[in-house]
């Protein structure tokens, strides 16, 4: 029963690791919690679903998901947080909301409001050691890894992700070393878009696509990328390893309901206790 | 039509109330809350259950109001020591927290079948006009207390406190106020107004659910005061009436027109209004319709 819960905590907590990166990300650069990021995970849902029903190829869903959740991310940063970015925090806070609700009804309105199931062939699990397996939870884990594996390739192999994190690290100084901001903020909004599509088609394939689906799983995102510490991708995605195990063992005993309370509370404890994070820079949260 | 223009009335004039109360928290002090509709279910379901135990309505409506400020507290004592965005996320998970509560303590709450009967208001005036009537006046009345209140604080130098820990906490601090004080009393203050129109809420609506209590609820009244006009009790009042206009407005759209667009299409189409009214006025008009011009 343990090691099931575990597997299945895996598995869920790639997810929400691949969530919390796209969060972290635009967080640690842009400055602010991308209230929008769970509804951009629900469009690499939607597309992903789209091509999966059209061409049958897992593969394909994959890539249309990182592409369509890419571009609506680069959309909202060009057309709504670019033109805010010197504002206050409050009007970034409340437009990502906007943003949130514009793609949710949008995609309710093309797809509907009913559940979609993707049609993936039933596979009998694996045993080992007593543990079944089933065999889709290892092709979602090998993707999440893949997924996350290019992210960190482009994080740290490539030189716009170099520039990334120097801009992460030190906005200012980044500028005066001759960092374009533009090249930066477009790299990064399509890496994030990217991460949060690979994880909204997999929270897909491992529950149901619906319109909601991204909205409910914000807040474990949160949770996670305050956990792993904010600008923190290694963090985000250890955060989120965690807190998925934790979410799927305790849901025996304090039930399904209180999944996101328990987010909410590790949030809390972390805010109040070590502001930074398991791996984040010190930083003023206060 | 009477009956249809009080209905509205009534729902507009929680909604006046809980704007206020954002006012209050956003509009004079800068605190981020995004869990509003949080305390507005506290006091829903405060007043409903105080009240189903016989407790007179004028006791359950204190109970709801002094129980959603004492939630408020310890979320003040944390706003306290987070910046903007982070207090933000945790009033967001704060509403959802309470919302999943309600739905899982079938106890207390029965849950998702929700709790049907909540005594209505003027009860002894009957169902019909007269008790809404009532209940319009009621809710008037507290409506202009609040925001009598309200313009009172923002001119005492309590008020200039407030504005002045949203405009610079540093300076403020610098001037030997502590701003924490300050903020426990201005979110409790809000909550407490959110708790008021919630017991309204669950008098007048007579059932009560955790459906009622999504988010959504939350940005109608940011929707509402940004529209309105951010900081001023003016614009809470206007933002709350052009919110109903456009809820109604929807509503009675669909009604034209059933077979043009189905119920579930026409909640997309306003989530989506919504989304593009928070994301549009922000970009293009902070300061709201009939906002204080003279400052962004």
């Amino acid at each position: 029963m343990f090691g099931q819960l575990l597997i299945a905590g895996i598995v869920h907590g790639l997810i929400i690791g691949l969530a919390a990166l796209a969060v972290t990300l635009v967080f640690g650069v842009a400055r602010f919690p991308n209230a929008a990021a769970g509804d951009t995970m629900t469009v690499g849902a939607y597309a992903g679903f789209a091509a999966h029903r059209a061409s049958g190829s897992l593969l394909l869903a994959g890539g249309a998901a990182v592409v369509a959740a890419g571009l609506v991310s680069l959309l909202g940063y060009l057309l709504v947080f670019r033109p805010l970015a010197r504002r206050p925090v409050a009007a970034l806070l409340v437009a990502a909301i906007g943003v949130a609700f514009l793609i949710r009804a949008v995609l309710g309105l093309i797809f509907g409001h009913q559940q979609h199931v993707f049609q993936v062939p039933l596979a009998w699990p694996i045993e080992v050691m007593g543990i079944r397996i089933p065999p889709m939870d290892i092709t979602l884990a090998a993707v999440a890894a893949c997924a996350l594996a290019a992210a960190f390739g482009v994080l740290h192999l490539t030189s716009i992700g170099r520039q990334m994190r120097a801009v992460a690290d030190d906005p200012d100084l980044a500028r005066v070393s001759g960092i374009r901001p533009l090249r930066v903020m477009v790299a990064l909004w399509l890496l994030a878009g990217a991460a949060a599509g690979v994880a909204g088609l997999m929270l897909g394939v491992k529950t149901v696509v619906s319109p909601e689906m991204g909205w409910e799983g914000l807040l474990t995102a949160f949770a996670a990328a305050i956990l792993g510490g904010i600008g923190s991708p290694i963090g985000a995605v250890a955060a989120g390893l965690l807190l998925g195990v934790a979410q799927e063992i305790s849901t025996p005993i304090v039930g399904f309901t209180y999944k996101i309370a328990l987010a909410f509370a590790v949030m809390l404890a972390v805010l109040l206790v070590r502001p930074r994070g398991l791996f984040g820079r010190v930083e003023g949260v206060r | 039509m009477e009956a249809y223009l009080v209905a509205i009335a009534i729902i507009g004039a929680i909604y006046v109330l809980l704007a206020l109360g954002l006012t209050v928290q956003y509009g004079l002090t800068g605190l981020v809350n995004f869990g509003h509709v949080g305390f507005f279910a506290i006091g829903a379901y405060a007043s409903a259950l105080i009240s189903m135990q016989g407790v007179p309505l004028v006791l359950s409506f204190v109970c709801a109001a002094a129980i959603a400020a004492l939630v408020a507290w310890p979320i003040g004592l944390v706003a306290l020591r987070l910046r903007d965005d982070y207090f933000a996320v945790v009033t967001l998970g704060f509403s959802e927290t309470v919302r999943l509560t309600i739905t899982s303590e079938k106890w207390l709450t029965n849950g998702v079948q929700g709790i049907p009967g909540v005594p209505r208001a003027f009860a002894g005036l009957g169902v019909g006009m007269p008790g809404a009537l009532a209940t319009l006046g009621a809710i008037a009345l507290v409506c202009l207390l609040a925001a009598l209140m309200l313009r009172r604080i923002a001119g005492s130098p309590f008020g200039r406190v407030i504005e002045a820990i949203r405009d610079n906490e540093d300076a403020l601090r610098a001037l030997g106020k502590d701003p924490a004080r300050f903020k426990i009393q201005v979110l409790a203050l809000g909550a407490a107004l959110a708790g008021v129109a919630g017991a309204f809420y669950a008098h007048y609506i007579t059932y009560l659910s955790p459906d009622q209590f999504i988010p959504l609820v939350t940005f109608y009244v940011w929707m509402a005061m940004i529209m309105g006009g951010v900081g001023r009790v003016s614009g809470a009042v206007v933002g709350a009436l052009l919110l109903m206009l456009f809820l109604e407005g929807t509503r009675f759209l669909r009604d034209l027109a059933p077979d043009l667009i189905s119920a579930v299409d026409m909640a997309s189409v306003r989530l989506g209004a919504v989304g593009l009214a928070l994301i549009l006025f922000t970009l293009f008009r902070p300061q709201g319709l009939v906002g204080d011009y003279t400052r962004r």
